[in-house]
């Protein structure tokens, strides 16, 4: 094999996280992006909701222990990076990124309905880690919202661009909008994934 | 050609791999909407300042039974930029190959001493340090009789630099059979503690592991 000629060094593999991904290192400000930590009155602007499912495998079974990681825009659609930096549009009290530990495989975010980033839909980046394979990641819409039928990456996505699409459950909890959201890593209806490192 | 997203690999003898691997060829993620897969990580981390030192469960207690190593290295990203103020979480089975994690029901035995959990920052320049008990390898297949080579677990997380690896050591048998080094190829490689002199260091064996984030993610906000 012919490598092109890079300046680049070059990266460590990635592994998997294997089954014992630490519990301790949870951390509760991560799994509800609403508010910064527990304790503290601050409330994210926007529009409260949950997004829940289940990560399942080849066979429709829970994948278990698996590492979810979530990455949104607050709700006027602006992500919080080092180019945002003083944004008007930046929430203070809203950063946008989360993580849990799944014991079963199935997962409960509560967080704020993103707003549009320019030219996109509202959508909510996952990466998951698992035993058994490397970081995989996607993006996830929403059936409520505008803006579906245009976003670049539903239309990558192709005909298999609705299993990209959370559906609103029709009811409230704890105040919040439910939107229900399974992963299907591998088989049937197998979630679209993208690839972060080629692209 | 054009260029085409990956076909990830199963991993050969990893029921858990057969499972979960995505089968269909991951899609290229369109430029307009390149930056949104980019997550930011806060840097609000916690640490406890002794959890560097994976060798015992807290200062005042004694060391863990096995081989008490260093593992120092640098984090950088692919075009060579140091990530200063990263979190390394770390996690290793112990002497015995036994995690003390809830849903290790291996019935390997536990050691009084041992917790093989920590975390630390890097430094300005990209430096890590912690020290370890070398971690036993297990029976992960007891049907087929193929182990988990010795690895040590680490996920890094630095701004937009972001990676859950292991590394492993050289020389150990069970490397050529382990699933996810095999699908690495020769870049496993990359993987390898390099062994090096303890110098002054209170252990009997000291390894450099440099890791380099890659992909485009890293390099982003640079």
């Amino acid at each position: 094999m012919i490598y092109p000629a890079s300046n680049l060094l070059p990266a460590t593999n990635e592994d998997t996280c294997g089954p014992y991904f630490p519990i301790y290192f949870a951390d509760p400000a991560l799994e509800n992006l609403t508010r910064l930590d527990p304790g503290l009155v601050t409330e994210a602007s926007g529009m409260r909701i949950i997004l829940r499912g289940r990560v399942l495998d080849r066979h429709g079974e829970l994948a278990n222990g698996v590492v979810l990681e979530f990455w949104q825009a607050n709700a006027k659609g602006v992500y919080r990076t080092p180019a945002t930096e003083g944004h008007e549009d930046i929430d203070t009290w809203f950063y946008g990124y989360g993580r849990m530990r799944t014991a079963t495989g199935a997962y409960e975010l509560p967080t704020i309905m993103p707003g549009a980033a320019t030219g996109r839909a509202p959508n909510i980046t996952v990466t998951i880690f698992s035993d058994g394979i490397n970081r995989v990641v996607t993006q996830v819409f929403f059936d409520t919202e505008d803006g579906n039928e245009s976003d670049p990456v539903l239309q990558a996505a192709g005909e298999e661009a609705p299993r990209l699409i959370a559906r609103h459950d029709g009811r409230t909890a704890s105040g919040a909008e439910v939107y229900v959201f399974d992963i299907i890593m591998a088989g049937d209806n197998e979630t679209p994934f993208f690839d972060d490192l080629e692209s | 050609m054009a260029k085409q997203g990956r076909i990830l690999g199963v991993g050969p003898t990893d029921n858990t791999s057969d499972q979960r691997t995505p089968r269909q060829r991951l899609r290229l993620i369109p430029d307009v909407a390149r930056a949104s897969f980019v997550p930011v990580v806060p840097a609000r981390y916690a640490a406890n300042p002794h959890e560097w030192d994976m060798t015992c469960t807290a200062p005042d207690r004694p060391r863990a039974a096995g081989v008490p190593i260093e593992v120092t290295g640098r984090l950088r990203t692919a075009s060579g930029r140091a990530v200063a103020g990263a979190l390394l979480e770390v996690w290793s089975a112990n002497h015995y190959g036994r995690y003390r994690h809830i849903e290790d029901h291996s019935g390997l035995q536990l050691d009084e001493n041992h917790l093989g959990l920590g975390r630390v920052l890097t430094d300005d320049e990209g430096h890590y340090r912690f020290w370890a008990i070398s971690p036993g390898a297990y029976l992960a297949r007891p049907d087929i009789g193929r182990w988990r080579p010795k690895h040590i677990h680490m996920s890094i997380s630095g701004g937009s630099s972001r990676l859950i690896t292991q590394m492993y050591f050289p020389g150990e048998p069970n490397n050529a059979t382990d699933p996810m080094a095999i699908l690495m190829g020769d870049a496993f490689e990359r993987n390898l503690g390099k062994p090096r002199e303890t110098g002054t260091a209170d252990v009997e064996e000291a390894y450099d592991f440099d890791i380099v984030v890659g992909g485009r993610n890293a390099t982003f906000f640079e």
